[in-house]
């Protein structure tokens, strides 16, 4: 299930493609007319001497990122209610599937509230380093380079909860999810940092109560996702290890969430 | 191989008389001084001649005279002026400036070719009032609309999925385009008090002017992407909140 969780919405193509472009056949660009249009004609041009390798290994690691953006307005609503209060989602967690060629694959987020996009975690981390630099401002410690330090600092906490996960799902092993899916999950963090940081901004003794709500919301979410994303692989594994692997996932949110809300110009605290 | 040149006589104006016999072993030239000319020369040669006696070489330098002064003149004639060769029209830029001046009723027309020169004129008066203000950030503010051009092409392409056919010079000629209210912002910051509340109002008056332009920009430029209108315009709103920030703080 998860070697391809593509979705084509519309009129189905053909999942094995000779394509004299190999662009084309990596990223099933259904309509992102940024890859197929622009990084097609570079790609062909650097990597058209090694386009199998190119073909199998992106296609293996990175799914087709047009999928995360299936959006829309009702969906970005409710989907962050359910990110920043898990405890009131009472529906069940996993994610709809319906055979598509052949193959049984998750259905795009529009039509699955479970299902994870790329579009909340990338405006939230926007509204986090702009929300940072607010708060900076206010101090009176606003610099540009403040800013981007701020914004290589939200990457490098992004990457770390990317990695946590990764670390979590490989070290049970089965079949993990694709990249994109983990960094989906990995970047909804920055809903939850966003609301603490707007307690700061208002009145700083808020943020000591905002923090952990913060913390321990994003801890039941990852859990929930993680339990659904590993129980949809029947393996016999551990039980007691994939418990201590979740409480492990939820305790870990407190330091990463301190040290990304910690707001300063120092890479630590 | 040596060549010889006619010497033009020197003729002191008083005092020493040279030796006569000089003057007469000498050349003496006709006046103006002409060097001497091979009648039959196969260089065409373009000279103003005043003497009679070069009639051979108005024979070369007429004809040339005729085809190359008028044509020289007309090569320099028949060039573009340098503005449409450069490829800048300013009615046009200023027909677009002025249609992002009403929120209310943005004009997606003017906008359908897009241009960059509008864009950098506006930011190199957003540079001067930040310097008027003390602030110098010329990188900073290009590294950021090239950044947030390309975060904002990026996302509305995604959004727009099969219909995602804006170009990155188009969405920068949007942003650039609208940061038209943001350098109106950084005018009226130069007058305002340092610390205070008003500051924020008005920033926040002139980032939603700004959102709302580039919003119904994006959705006019790239048919059928009313749905994605608010998701859109929440990416515009970063992206000039960001701007807004440099010009508060």
């Amino acid at each position: 299930m998860y070697e391809n969780p593509r979705m084509q919405p519309g009129a189905p193509r053909p999942l094995t493609q000779s394509q004299p472009n190999p662009f084309e056949g990596a990223f099933y660009g259904a309509g992102s007319g940024l890859i197929r249009g622009d990084l097609g004609t570079y790609g062909e041009k650097f990597l058209g001497s090694s386009s199998e390798y190119v073909q199998s290994n992106i296609s293996r690691y990175f799914s087709d990122p047009q999928y995360y953006f299936q959006v829309n307005d009702q969906y970005v609503r409710n989907k962050l209610k359910v990110v920043l209060f898990p405890f009131l989602h009472r529906c069940h967690w996993t994610r709809i599937t319906e055979p598509v060629g052949g193959r049984l694959s998750y259905r795009p987020p529009i039509y699955d509230i479970n299902a994870p996009d790329l579009y909340i975690p990338f405006m939230a981390f926007g509204t986090y380093v702009i929300l940072a630099g607010l708060l900076l401002g206010l101090q009176g410690r606003f610099s540009p380079d403040a800013v981007q330090w701020l914004f290589v600092k939200g990457l490098l906490g992004w990457s770390l909860q990317v990695m946590l996960l990764k670390v979590t799902l490989l070290s049970l092993g089965g079949v993990e999810p694709p990249l994109l899916d983990i960094v989906a999950y990995a970047g909804y963090t920055f809903a939850g940092l966003c609301l603490a940081i707007m307690g700061k901004i208002i009145l700083s003794y808020m943020y000591f109560v905002m923090m952990p709500l913060a913390c321990l919301c994003m801890g039941i979410f990852l859990v929930k996702t993680m339990k659904r994303v590993l129980s949809a692989e029947v393996r016999s594994y551990d039980s007691s290890r994939l418990h201590y692997l979740l409480l492990f996932i939820a305790f870990a949110q407190f330091p990463l969430f301190s040290w990304l809300g910690n707001i300063s110009l120092n890479w630590l605290f | 191989m040596t060549r010889e040149f006619a010497v033009p006589p020197v003729v002191f104006p008083s005092g020493g008389n040279p030796a006569t016999g000089n003057l007469q072993q000498r050349r003496v030239p006709t006046a103006p001084f002409q060097p001497p000319r091979p009648s039959s020369s196969s260089i065409p040669f373009m000279s103003f001649d005043i003497g009679p006696a070069t009639s051979t070489s108005t024979l070369y330098g007429g004809p040339i005279g005729t085809g190359g002064g008028p044509s020289g003149s007309a090569n320099f004639d028949d060039e573009e002026p340098l503005l449409d060769e450069l490829g800048i029209h300013p009615e046009q830029i200023w027909k677009k400036t002025k249609s992002i001046l009403n929120p209310f009723r943005v004009n997606p027309a003017v906008h359908k070719d897009s241009d960059l020169s509008g864009p950098i004129i506006l930011y190199l008066s957003l540079c001067l009032f930040q310097l008027l203000a003390g602030k110098i950030q010329f990188g900073v503010i290009l590294g950021w609309i090239v950044v947030s051009s390309m975060f904002l092409y990026v996302v509305f392409n995604m959004l727009a999925g099969r219909n995602g056919k804006l170009n990155l010079h188009a969405c920068t000629s949007v942003v650039g385009y609208c940061m038209l209210p943001v350098v109106i912002l950084s005018a009226a910051m130069l007058f305002l008090p340092q610390a205070s509340v008003v500051r924020f109002v008005i920033a926040g008056v002139f980032v939603l002017w700004a959102t709302r332009a580039s919003t119904a920009l994006m959705v006019a430029l790239a048919e059928g992407e009313e749905e994605h209108r608010g998701l859109v315009a929440y990416a515009c709103f970063l992206i000039y909140t960001l701007f807004s920030l440099l010009v508060i703080f």
